[in-house]
C-alpha cells in the first residue's frame, strides 16, 4: 500500500506528472495530431521534392539556406507553429468541458492548477516532438541538396531556430491556454488575434511591441532578402528584451489561465 | 405466437419517398445559424466590398477619368469575387465547421438516418447550407453588382462582347462556393469536435496557401498555384475574367481539374464518414 | 450518527432561477436515496456535495470540509457522474489506472485497485477493450468502477444503474446495500422509485430545490395523514369482511373490486386495521392482502402533488 496523505492533495509535482500522462495519451494518438503532423510535415515534402527534382531542373532563385529560412520564418514560426499552439492550447480545457470528463478530473483530489500545469506540458511535449523532427529533417534535406559544404556552418542557425520555435510554442501556446480558459469560442479570436492582431508587427514605431510576433522574429537570424518581403523586416529587438517579454508572457498568461481554472465552476449537464 | 421466427423480411414501406428530401436539413440548419446576432454581423459585414465596388462604378460613371485609377471593366467583377473568398473562409468556419462535427458527437446522425433519407439527403442537406451561405456573399452580391453596373453603365456594359460576365460570375461563384463548401463540409466529418474542425479547415486551406507562396518566391512558377485551393480558385477567376495575376496565370483547365479532384477527393471522405455507426476496433 | 454530509441553509441559483432553496440535512453512514422529479434540484445537491459548485448562501460540507476548494476529500469521495462521457480512446484498465493515479496511488497500487474494481463490476473481461467500444450498461458499470476503485467513504451516486440490463442492476442494488452495510456514506440519486426502495428505506425527497421529506420511508408515510392509506383484502366472502370493516372508526372508504374478490380499503391508521381485521379475517376467509401505497412511489406521488 502506497503512502497517502489524505489530509493534503496530491503533491504538485505528483499530480502533474499524472495528468501529463493520462493528456498525452489522448492528444499523440489522436486525428488532430495527424492533421498536425500533415501540416508540420509538408515543408519536407517540398524539401524533397526541390531536392529530387526541381533542383536538377531548375534554377532556384535562392539557395537552399534561404528557402530553409524562409520556410521556417514564414511557414513554420509565423503560421502553423502558431495554429498548433491554437489548435491544442484552446482545446485543453474545452474539450474536457465540451466532452463532459471534467468532473472525473474535479473529483480527483488534486489541486485544479496542477491539472492545467499537467495538460499544458503534454501540449508542449506534443507539439514540440511533432514540429522539431519537422524542422531538422526540412534543414538537413535542404542543406545537403548541393552537398555538404556549408551544413556544419549553418548547423549553429537550426540550433538557434529550434529554440525560437520551441519559445514561440511556449508563448502562443500559453495565450492560447488563457483564451481557452476564458472564452467559451476561442477559435474565431485566437484567428483573429494570429492573422490580424500579429500583424501589427509590420507596423513602424512602438505598435510591434504589443505582439509576440516581433519578439520571436527578433530572435531568428534568418532575414530572407525578396522583394515585397523584406519590408516585412521591421525592427530587430534586444535578444535579452525578446526573452524577458517572452518569458514574462508565458508566466503571466498561464498563472492567469490556472487561477481562472481553479476559481471557475464548470457546469456540464446532460 | 410471441416468440418470432428470425428471418428475412422486406421492409414494407406504404408510402414513397418525397423528391427533394433534404430541404428540411438545409432549412432547420439555416434558421440556427441565422439566428445567431453574430452570425448576421458577419453577413452585413461581408457585403461592405460589395458597397464599396458600387460606389466606384458610380464614381467613375460620373467621373469617367477616374476609371484610370479604378478601372471599371468585365475584370472588377472576378477581383471582387476573390476579394469575398476571405468572408468565404471566415463564414465556412464559423457556420460550417459543426455542421456534421456536431451531429458525429452528439449521435444525431443516427437520428437523421432513422428518417426516410439517405446519406446522399444527409450530405446533401448539410452541403445545402453551406452552399447557401457561400452563395450569399458570392454569387448573390456578384450578380446583384453586373445589374448595377448595367443600370448605371449600360453604355460600357450593355454589348455582346461583355455578355461573357454574367456566366462567369455564376461559374465562379458556384465553383467557390461548391469547393469550399465541400471542403468544409469533408473536414467536419473528421472530428467531433467543431473546434477542432474549424481549426483544421483554415490550418488546410491557409496552410497550403502559405507553402504556395513560398514555393512561388522561389521559383516564381504559376504551376505552383495547383497545390493550393484558393490559388487554384484565383488560376480559374483569372481564366474567367482576364484577370493579370503572372502568379496563378494557367489555362482554365489546369485549376477546373485540379479543383473537380479536391471536390471527389471531399465526397470520398463524406462517404466513408457519414454513418450511423462508427465500428471502434 | 455522525453527518458525513452536512447542508446547512444551503442555497444555489442559476440567475434568476433558484435550484436548491434553503436546504439544511445531515446524511451520515448508510444509503440515502436522493428524489426527486426532473429540476427538482437533485443534480445541483449531488455537484454541491461533490464539490463542483459552490452554495450561493449557506454552508456545504463533506467530511467536515467545505466542499468546494478542499480537492483533499476526494481522497475518501467518490462520485459517480450521470453524464456518459469517458476519453473513449482509452480501455477500461487506462480509464481506471489514470485515474487512480490521479488520486495518489503508485504504479503497482493502481493496478491492483483497477483490477478490483473491475471485478467488482463484472469488466474483467472487457478490461482491454477501449470504452468506444463498450455497451450502455459497460459504459455504465466502468464509470461505477472509476468511483469504487480508491475505495472512498463517501459514494455520491447519479443514476447508477441507468441503461444496466437486470442481472447488472440487480448486482450494483446488492453492491451498494453491501456497502452500506459496510458504514460507507452512499446517496444514490434515482428515477427508478422501485431500485432505490430495494436499496434503501431511507430517503431524501427533494422537489422544487427545496427538501419535501427525508428519513425512513414508512415513517414519511405515517406522517401523511392527510393522504390515506389503502388496503386490498381479497376474499372469499367479500361482503361479510365489508360489514366488519365499516364498523371500525378509522376506515375512511371501501371499494368493492371487480367478480367481488377485492375488498379495497382507505384508512387513515393501517396499523390499527391490521390489528381489528384478525377475526372477521378469518371469517371472511382473507387469503391475500397488501397496501399498494405502502411504498416509495406513492409517498413521491403524494408529496409532490400536493
Amino acid at each position: 500500500m502506497s503512502e497517502r496523505d489524505t489530509s493534503r492533495p496530491v503533491p504538485f509535482a505528483r499530480a502533474v506528472r499524472a495528468m501529463f500522462d493520462l493528456t498525452l495519451e489522448g492528444m499523440v494518438w489522436s486525428r488532430r495530431s495527424v492533421l498536425m503532423a500533415f501540416l508540420l510535415g509538408l515543408p519536407i515534402v517540398f524539401a524533397i521534392v526541390y531536392r529530387t527534382v526541381l533542383a536538377a531542373h531548375l534554377p532556384p532563385r535562392v539557395t537552399p539556406f534561404d528557402f530553409y529560412g524562409g520556410i521556417v520564418v514564414f511557414y513554420y514560426l509565423r503560421f502553423v507553429v502558431p495554429l498548433a499552439a491554437l489548435f491544442y492550447a484552446t482545446a485543453l480545457v474545452a474539450d474536457e468541458v465540451d466532452g463532459k470528463t471534467l468532473t472525473y478530473l474535479l473529483t480527483r483530489p488534486v489541486r485544479r492548477e496542477s491539472i492545467l500545469a499537467g495538460k499544458f506540458a503534454a501540449y508542449v511535449a506534443t507539439t514540440l516532438s511533432l514540429s522539431l523532427p519537422a524542422v531538422v529533417v526540412t534543414f538537413f534535406v535542404l542543406m545537403t541538396a548541393r552537398g555538404r559544404a556549408g551544413l556544419g556552418g549553418a548547423v549553429p542557425d537550426l540550433l538557434r531556430d529550434l529554440g525560437v520555435l520551441a519559445l514561440a510554442l511556449l508563448a502562443y501556446g500559453a495565450l492560447f491556454t488563457l483564451m481557452g480558459v476564458l472564452l467559451k469560442r476561442p477559435v474565431i479570436p485566437g484567428l483573429l488575434f494570429l492573422f490580424i492582431w500579429e500583424f501589427m508587427a509590420n507596423l513602424p514605431g512602438y505598435l510591434p511591441r504589443f505582439t509576440l510576433t516581433a519578439y520571436l522574429r527578433s530572435l531568428i537570424r534568418h532575414r530572407p532578402a525578396e522583394e515585397g518581403i523584406s519590408e516585412i523586416f521591421g525592427q530587430v529587438l534586444p535578444t535579452a528584451l525578446c526573452l524577458e517579454v517572452l518569458g514574462g508572457a508565458v508566466l503571466v498568461c498561464l498563472a492567469a489561465a490556472a487561477w481562472i481554472f481553479s476559481t471557475r465552476e464548470y457546469v456540464m449537464d446532460q | 405466437m410471441p416468440i418470432y421466427e428470425q428471418t428475412y423480411r422486406r421492409h414494407q414501406a406504404r408510402a414513397s419517398l418525397r423528391r427533394v428530401r433534404f430541404w428540411p436539413i438545409t432549412r432547420e440548419a439555416l434558421r440556427l445559424i441565422l439566428a445567431r446576432r453574430l452570425f448576421l454581423v458577419l453577413l452585413f459585414v461581408a457585403c461592405i466590398p460589395f458597397l464599396a465596388r458600387v460606389i466606384q462604378i458610380y464614381v467613375v460613371t460620373r467621373f469617367p477619368e477616374a476609371g484610370r485609377i479604378l478601372p471599371v471593366d468585365g475584370r472588377l467583377f472576378g477581383e471582387f469575387l476573390l476579394q469575398q473568398w476571405l468572408w468565404m473562409l471566415v463564414i465556412t468556419i464559423f457556420g460550417g465547421a459543426g455542421l456534421i462535427a456536431n451531429d458525429l458527437r452528439t449521435g444525431a446522425i443516427l437520428v437523421y438516418l432513422s428518417r426516410p433519407l439517405t446519406r446522399r439527403d444527409y450530405v446533401l442537406g448539410k452541403l445545402g447550407v453551406l452552399m447557401l451561405l457561400n452563395l450569399s456573399v458570392t454569387f448573390v452580391p456578384g450578380l446583384l453588382l453586373y445589374l448595377i453596373a448595367l443600370a448605371l453603365a449600360p453604355d460600357q456594359f450593355l454589348k455582346w462582347d461583355l455578355a461573357w460576365i454574367g456566366p462567369a460570375i455564376v461559374l465562379q461563384s458556384a465553383v467557390m462556393s461548391l469547393v469550399m463548401s465541400l471542403v468544409g463540409l469533408a473536414v467536419s466529418s473528421l472530428s467531433r469536435s467543431a473546434r477542432v474542425a474549424g481549426i483544421g479547415f483554415f490550418a488546410v486551406v491557409a496552410g497550403l496557401e502559405v507553402a504556395r507562396g513560398i514555393l512561388y518566391a522561389m521559383y516564381r512558377r504559376p504551376e505552383t498555384a495547383l497545390i493550393s485551393v484558393r490559388a487554384s480558385l484565383q488560376a480559374l477567376a483569372t481564366a474567367l475574367f482576364g484577370l493579370s495575376e503572372r502568379a496563378v496565370s494557367l489555362p482554365w483547365f489546369y485549376p477546373a481539374g485540379l479543383l473537380a479532384v479536391v471536390a471527389l477527393g471531399c465526397l470520398l471522405v463524406l462517404r466513408s464518414r457519414v454513418r450511423a455507426v462508427e465500428i471502434v476496433q | 450518527m455522525s453527518a458525513t454530509l452536512e447542508f446547512v441553509r444551503a442555497s444555489r441559483w442559476y440567475g434568476q432561477v433558484i435550484a436548491l432553496n434553503d436546504v439544511t440535512t445531515a446524511i451520515g453512514p448508510g444509503v440515502t436515496g436522493l428524489l426527486g422529479p426532473n429540476g427538482a434540484g437533485k443534480s445541483t445537491f449531488l455537484k454541491l456535495a461533490a464539490g463542483q459548485l459552490a452554495p450561493s448562501q449557506g454552508e456545504v460540507k463533506m467530511l467536515g470540509k467545505p466542499a468546494w476548494g478542499s480537492p483533499e476529500i476526494f481522497h475518501r469521495v467518490g462520485l459517480c457522474p450521470e453524464a456518459d462521457a469517458f476519453w473513449e480512446q482509452l480501455t477500461g484498465r487506462q480509464f481506471l489506472v489514470g485515474l487512480l493515479r490521479l488520486t495518489g496511488y503508485d504504479d503497482a497500487e493502481c493496478r491492483q485497485r483497477a483490477e478490483n474494481a473491475l471485478h467488482q463490476v463484472a469488466l474483467l473481461d472487457a478490461k482491454d477493450r477501449k470504452i468506444g467500444g463498450y455497451s450502455k450498461g459497460m459504459r455504465q458499470r466502468v464509470k461505477l468502477a472509476q468511483a469504487l476503485a480508491h475505495e472512498p467513504e463517501v459514494l455520491l451516486l447519479d443514476e447508477p444503474v441507468s441503461g444496466m440490463d437486470p442481472v447488472n442492476r440487480r448486482r450494483v442494488v446488492e453492491l451498494v446495500r453491501r456497502l452500506g452495510r459496510e458504514g460507507k456514506t452512499v446517496v444514490v440519486s434515482s428515477h427508478i422509485l422501485h431500485e432505490v426502495e430495494a436499496m434503501t428505506r431511507r430517503v431524501l425527497l427533494i422537489h422544487n430545490g427545496r427538501i419535501l421529506a427525508e428519513g425512513d420511508v414508512r415513517e414519511i408515510r405515517d406522517l401523511m395523514d392527510e393522504h390515506p392509506h389503502t388496503v386490498a383484502l381479497r376474499a372469499r366472502d367479500t361482503r361479510a369482511l365489508a360489514r366488519a370493516v365499516v364498523v371500525l372508526p378509522h376506515v375512511i372508504s371501501l371499494t368493492f373490486g371487480a367478480e367481488g374478490e377485492w375488498l379495497t380499503v382507505q384508512t387513515a391508521k393501517p396499523d390499527e386495521l391490521y390489528g381489528s381485521l384478525a377475526e372477521a379475517a378469518e371469517q371472511a376467509g382473507v387469503t391475500e392482502m397488501y397496501s399498494p401505497d405502502e411504498n416509495l412511489e406513492s409517498v413521491f406521488r403524494y408529496l409532490v402533488a400536493g
